[in-house]
């Protein structure tokens, strides 16, 4: 059940009216649960067992820890990063169309299993819930809300990864009146906005970036496709975040943002504190300043940012692909760190829109690995973007439908305050309405959100 | 209600009211105008559909193609003869555009169907969507696309006849391409030889003759054709096990258009298609033989 399907939909009314219905006001936490499992069973009920295991497991491993830290935090973390492990690199050592496996069936079954969906979110959820609450030497939580914690439906599949310090106090009784409607309207239409109209649309032009489709792009359609891969990368997962951050507000929380327009960053540092702000944090937090950060000198820095963001390449997959994408990224902050170790150079207007405009050329060419996971069809794709391309018939792609399609991203990041504060207020609903239309007329063909496969 | 309330309740009625608003401008344009503004296609399956709505909002054609990619790349402006209607789907089987000319109320005089791919099957979305006579694309017009449309429609017409005349013979008086397509053989040859499509091509075979028999007791003709492979793509074992199932099922000669084409003439891009100037060469041949038909089938309903 996606987002953007009418089950969804459904799903999302129901649990919202009976969530504010004054019976339920005191099984709010249950009821979310309750949702929350039906949200995750929906499609995939094999996979609620995992979850449990999840939940339960790490329940009792905070359990333990509060009363003894130095040694069960350890096993925690430990337990939640193999569960991860082997979802996520089991199919490096098996194959799951051989039809011989290992003869326990009960075995089989789980290596059979396909990539549990929003595992590697949970997993960090469970990991902030262990770190976090064992720190602060709380009273164990009610075992409802770290459930709810954990599987609460808005963040669940894709996050953002919400910090168990930021979230835990927010469990209280809600009632409608506190409820920012305006505040969670602007969010998910803008959500649905660029999910529907821009990534969708553009998943139509890029779907040629696929092998064997790019050997029939000529050589400026392949520079075209990866600046409108960039764009819509962003639009799919920034729109996601967005319904997730509305979702989330209907129901009285409030979760951390997860973009700040990236693609105005003008260094590679400023870039990872505005793309998935939360997964940035969260490593920060839980494996860069545990690593010693920046305390322990350059070469020690070094080594740890490329251990960091390689570390982050391999939480997106199993693929070389995603390591040398994040390998790159942790070089070029390594690079940028060398080059400006004491903040920022001399600054001027049109010195930071050429380092904006170097920064998104870097991080739009490495999204080449992400789109191609398969390594060697990344190079092929690379290659052919410096040599004229001789195939007869090429493929035509819309140069006006590309720039349509891609507009709100490009304004969104240029004019960061298209009008004047009090027109912009009384222009605001009108401007959200003329969104909400043209996401309905003009949305593109259904496809699922590119960070569902992580 | 608090004053903060009211507020809320303003902002979202009139952004309610804009969107409604605008949904009524885009309802009136579709009323008005109809989905008859052809949008673009980005997509070569978007470029199916816009044969597919050409085919079900204008007059039925006199002779209408079924198949494949292979089908798809003859280009109808390449037909001297008028009113020629290519449904061929890239990617698709040609059962779908088969399917879908059957079930229509009115059908062409001649229905050509391309054989060389049978192990697809039919694309059941489109032939529920187009298979009726009160399709309705949509109850609103696409704002965006509709503008482009009108864009490119104007920027890119349709070629006129003397137009169309005039790129044939420039086509013609090229040589043919000398493209290095080697990868790409290796890789077709690969592929098709890999295994042997034989029970889909075996049913999809059944349903052709099945749907045959249904058009010509409509008084359609409907013949059966093979678009030329490269000779080292006939050699593999997907391409002979296919012609050998639909031969077996249709071994009546009359029943095959023959495409009498100077092979040498012939280039194909990929190892499978054909490039432009041999797509040309091969819907003349068809033309050819097209002209010497005899036009007892006339009464087609």
């Amino acid at each position: 059940m996606t987002f953007t399907s009418w089950q969804f939909g459904i799903f999302a009314a129901v649990v919202l009216v009976t969530y504010y219905l004054p019976l339920v006001r005191s099984f709010q936490v249950q009821w979310l649960v309750l949702a929350s499992l039906f949200f995750y069973g929906y499609g995939q009920p094999e996979l609620l067992p995992l979850l449990a295991v999840a939940v339960l497991g790490t329940y009792l491993f905070l359990i333990l820890a509060i009363r003894d830290r130095s040694v069960w935090l350890p096993v925690g973390i430990v337990f939640n990063l193999l569960l991860l492990a082997f979802f996520k690199y089991k199919f490096l050592f098996f194959d799951p169309a051989s039809s011989s496996g290992v003869g326990v069936a009960s075995i089989d079954f789980v290596l059979r299993l396909p990539l549990p969906i929003g595992i590697s979110f949970f997993v960090f959820h469970n990991i902030s819930l262990l770190v976090d609450l064992t720190k602060q030497k709380a009273l164990s939580p009610s075992f409802g809300n770290v459930f709810l914690y954990i599987i609460f439906f808005p963040q669940l599949v894709s996050g953002p990864i919400t910090r168990a310090e930021m979230f835990m106090p927010q469990i209280e009784p809600k009632s409608f009146a506190d409820v920012r409607i305006v505040e969670a309207a602007k969010l998910l239409l803008t959500g649905f906005f660029f999910k529907l109209y821009v990534a969708n649309n553009l998943n139509e032009m890029t779907s040629y970036m696929g092998f064997p489709l790019f050997e029939t792009l000529q050589t400026q359609d392949r520079w075209l496709l990866v600046i409108l891969y960039s764009y819509q990368i962003y639009a799919d997962f920034f729109g996601y975040s967005s319904i997730a951050l509305g979702l989330a507000l209907l129901f009285g929380y409030r979760l951390p943002l997860n973009f700040n327009l990236p693609y105005a960053a003008t260094s590679f540092a400023d870039f990872w504190t505005r793309w998935h702000i939360s997964l940035s944090a969260w490593l920060r937090r839980y494996l860069y300043i545990p690593l010693g950060g920046n305390r322990c000198g350059p070469g020690r820095t070094y080594l740890n940012l490329m251990i960091v963001m390689g570390l982050g390449g391999l939480w997106h997959g199993a693929g070389l692909s995603y390591l040398v994408w994040s390998l790159f990224h942790g070089l070029l902050l390594v690079m940028e760190r060398a080059v400006t170790p004491h903040g920022q150079l001399a600054d001027s207007a049109v010195l930071r829109r050429v380092k904006m405009g170097i920064v998104f050329f870097c991080v739009t060419m490495l999204w080449i690995l992400f789109k191609l996971p398969n390594f060697d069809q990344a190079l092929n794709y690379l290659s052919g973007m410096f040599v004229p391309s001789a195939i007869p018939n090429p493929t035509k792609l819309f140069y006006n439908l590309a720039l349509l399609h891609s507009l709100p991203v490009i304004l969104q990041h240029l004019l960061r305050r298209p009008l004047p504060g009090r027109v912009q207020r009384r222009a605001e609903p009108y401007l959200y309405g003329a969104m909400a239309a043209l996401t309905y007329l003009e949305a593109g063909p259904e496809t699922s959100f590119i960070y569902f496969q992580f | 209600m608090s004053p903060q309330r009211i507020a809320e309740a303003q902002w979202l009625v009139r952004c309610a009211a804009s969107a409604i608003l605008l949904l009524c401008v885009a309802g009136l344009a579709a009323a008005r105008v109809g989905n008859g503004v052809q949008l673009p296609s980005t997509t070569t399956r978007d470029g199916t559909l816009v044969t597919l709505n050409r085919y079900v909002n204008e007059p039925i054609p006199d002779l209408v193609l079924v198949g494949s990619s292979l089908t798809f790349r003859l280009k109808e402006e390449y037909f001297a003869t008028p009113g020629v209607r290519n449904l061929a789907l890239a990617g698709g089987s040609p059962l779908t555009g088969l399917t879908i000319v059957a079930n229509r109320s009115k059908i062409p005089r001649i229905v050509l169907v391309e054989t060389n791919v049978l192990s697809r099957s039919v694309d059941t979305g489109l032939v529920d969507k187009y298979s009726k006579d009160d399709n309705v694309d949509s109850w609103f017009a696409r704002p965006i696309r509709t503008v482009v449309a009108l864009y490119e429609n104007w920027m890119h017409a349709p070629p006129t006849r003397e137009q169309a005349f005039l790129t044939r013979a420039r086509l013609l008086d090229q040589h043919p391409q000398r493209f290095d397509n080697r990868i790409y053989v290796d890789r077709a040859f690969q592929q098709l030889d890999a295994d042997e499509p034989t029970s889909a091509a075996r049913e999809n075979a059944e349903r052709i003759r099945l749907l045959t028999g249904l058009l010509e007791q409509r008084g359609a003709r409907v013949l059966l054709l093979e678009v030329p492979y490269m000779d080292r793509i006939e050699e593999t074992r997907s391409v002979k096990a296919t012609r050998a199932i639909i031969h077996a099922a249709f071994p009546e000669r009359d029943r095959w258009l023959p495409v009498a084409v100077e092979r040498n003439e012939l280039r194909w891009a990929d190892g499978v298609h054909l490039d432009e100037r041999s797509a040309l060469i091969v819907s003349q041949a068809i033309d050819d033989v097209l002209k010497a038909l005899p036009s007892s089938t006339s009464t087609a309903k």
